[in-house]
């Protein structure tokens, strides 16, 4: 294996992984907050790539600006969906188990509603259009100028949205949230105001990554539930509730996934993400970095 | 001990429902005197999704765990049916489907009950994508076939009165299992493990041993249900299957009887009048009807006729 082989495989694993970053985080802000299991989440990655490949070839809107759209639609869409689904399952004081199997059935439903809402509005055909997609140079390996700009802004977005957390008021409100409940509430932290803005975060983070990726990868509306499993497998290889987890955990996956692909074969992909999350289910029940 | 708390009101509404149980089983039975081909392939849908029903519920119900490998477990015994081939005559298939998924979920239930609550879901959510992948790798790579034929055919009543036997089997099972050592111990299992474990509950081989049972019964009935594509391939396994039931028994009711036949019935029809003709529009309604059912009937249609039956003045809360 010479060396610009292991370049090319490097860089391409770094740019698919950062692509799963964001949608782990975005997941993960989900769960790690109110333990609800969102297995939905890939559906509005999905829209949001529909959104944006819709601008784009209906009205020639830039696909980089088309975020400004899609990300303040998700966050709004995110709310609204707290607000009249699971806010009501939340409160309930039910044991947790039962609450966490009820949030997951809601967000089945959701699956459900989205994903064939989609088929309805853009069919089952695959769609695409290229966008950037100049061939850029380094160190002998070539890469597609928009996979690199993908990359560049989910990984700005998921640094930026990790130092917000360890830097502002509100971040620390929302970790205090995450170690202690009870002792975060006790000191004036409203619960409910800050789970509607992460579940709002979480989908506007899901919905970004579609937008991105609508640029180089094909469209079909049964797209969301691949990276639904992929940010299963982050978040629970990088710990629940833990953001730098999923940061790392994405840009691993994403190298360990290109160079299985490289040397074994890509059809095996499904088998590959399945397997792993089971693997890791039975050997620690509760996640690997639980706490 | 119950029986002597009930009024005379409930004891004679207790006996009209034998008496309609009766006339149903009875209508069942000689269905082949009036039903029409169609209505027999309907009446055999609707036996199958009311087996498959009852069956997740007798495990699912009491335990809360959220099983979705429904769909694995038909699959596994559908696919039985497609190996043998003919090789077998005909109840054997039936049985050798329900020891295909009694085996698949001792072993899926030796790794995977100890996961609780959505860890165990998403697992079993996993497998009837992991079996299918693993059947087209294991037929193209072994065989060089992705599908199979399968051109031994009992005849279509034959099918009818399998499935029928089976449905009326699973529900049999779960009056003997709610009165049954078991079926409370499974109970303890559902409202707190730990506690049930320490009152010496075997909690490992009661869950472990009533979800094979139930995946006996999906087994079977793919097994029955197989002939009946005359051709199939791995999409067997369709995690479709396992939605499908969860979502019948919830909307009937998890923890009554009658509640996963009602609700298999109810989603049978509508999935045999709107699937075909409005795909997307029926798998949008039952995402709808699961979030309605999670938020507004937590205890399903019998739940609320329940209530309605105990507050008859007021109709618009819910038990």
């Amino acid at each position: 294996m010479n060396l610009s082989l292991l370049f090319d495989i490097m860089i391409s694993g770094l740019i698919i992984g950062g692509i799963y970053a964001l949608v782990a985080l975005g997941l993960n802000l989900q769960y790690g907050l109110m333990r609800v299991l969102n297995v939905a989440h890939g559906e509005f990655l999905m829209l949001g790539a529909y959104i944006t490949y819709s601008l784009y070839t209906g009205w020639g809107v830039n696909p980089l600006l088309t975020l400004l759209i899609t990300a303040p639609l998700a966050f709004g869409v995110g709310l609204a969906l707290h607000r009249l689904l699971y806010r009501r399952v939340l409160v309930e004081g039910e044991a947790p188990e039962v609450l966490e199997s009820r949030s997951l059935l809601l967000s089945f439903g959701l699956l459900f509603v989205i994903q064939n809402a989609a088929l309805l509005l853009w069919s089952s055909d695959i769609k695409g259009y290229g966008y950037l997609s100049i061939p850029l140079r380094f160190l002998g390996a070539i890469f597609s100028a928009n996979r690199i700009v993908a990359a560049a802004v989910a990984l700005g977005v998921s640094v930026g949205f990790y130092l917000y957390l360890k830097r502002s008021i509100a971040g620390k409100a929302i970790r205090a949230l995450m170690q202690e409940p009870e002792g975060a509430q006790l000191v004036g932290i409203s619960l409910p105001k800050l789970h509607a803005y992460c579940f709002g975060v979480g989908i506007a983070m899901s919905a970004i990554t579609g937008s991105l990726i609508s640029m180089f990868f094909e469209l079909t509306p049964f797209i969301g539930l691949s990276y639904t499993v992929t940010a299963l497998v982050v978040i629970i290889l990088g710990g629940l509730g833990n953001m730098m987890g999923s940061l790392a955990g994405g840009l691993i996956l994403g190298l360990v996934e290109t160079l299985g692909v490289y040397f074994a074969a890509s059809d095996i992909r499904p088998i590959v993400s399945y397997g792993v999350l089971s693997l890791i289910l039975i050997l620690k029940p509760s996640g690997l970095f639980n706490r | 001990m119950k029986k002597f708390f009930l009024g005379h009101h409930h004891v004679r509404s207790v006996s009209a429902a034998n008496a309609f149980a009766l006339v149903l089983v009875l209508a069942l039975l000689g269905a082949p005197a009036y039903l029409s081909p169609y209505h027999r392939a309907l009446a055999l849908a609707l036996l199958a999704d009311v087996a498959l029903a009852v069956s997740w519920a007798f495990f699912s119900g009491p335990t809360r765990y959220l099983s979705l490998a429904t769909g694995a477990f038909f699959g596994a015994g559908a696919y039985t049916t497609a190996v043998l081939g003919g090789s077998l005559a005909w109840p054997l298939p039936v049985l050798a489907g329900a020891m295909v998924g009694a085996g698949f979920a001792l072993v899926v239930g030796v790794l995977a009950l100890r996961l609780r609550g959505p860890y165990f879901a998403v697992f079993t959510f996993g497998l009837a994508e992991l079996a299918k992948h693993l059947v087209i790798w294991y037929e193209t790579g072994f065989t060089g076939t992705v599908g199979r034929w399968i051109l031994a055919q009992p005849g279509q009543w034959t099918i009818y009165y399998t499935v029928l036997s089976l449905a009326g089997l699973a529900v049999a099972t779960t009056f003997l299992l709610r009165r049954s050592r078991w079926g409370y111990a499974l109970v303890g299992v559902g409202s707190d493990e730990e506690r049930a474990e320490t009152l010496g509950i075997n909690t490992t081989l009661v869950k472990i041993g009533v979800f094979a049972l139930s995946a006996a019964f999906m087994g079977a009935v793919g097994a029955s249900m197989a002939p009946r594509w005359t051709y199939l391939d791995p999409n067997v396994f369709n995690p479709f299957v396992s939605f499908q039931v969860v979502i019948m028994v919830l909307l009937g009711g998890a923890h009554s009887i009658w509640g996963p036949v009602v609700g298999a019935v109810f989603i049978g029809l509508a999935s045999e009048i709107l699937l075909l003709k409005f795909r997307y529009f029926y798998m949008f309604g039952l995402g709808l009807t699961l979030i309605a059912v999670v938020l507004a009937l937590p205890s399903g249609l019998m739940g609320l006729a329940h209530y309605l039956r105990r507050h008859p003045k007021r109709p618009h809360a819910t038990a």
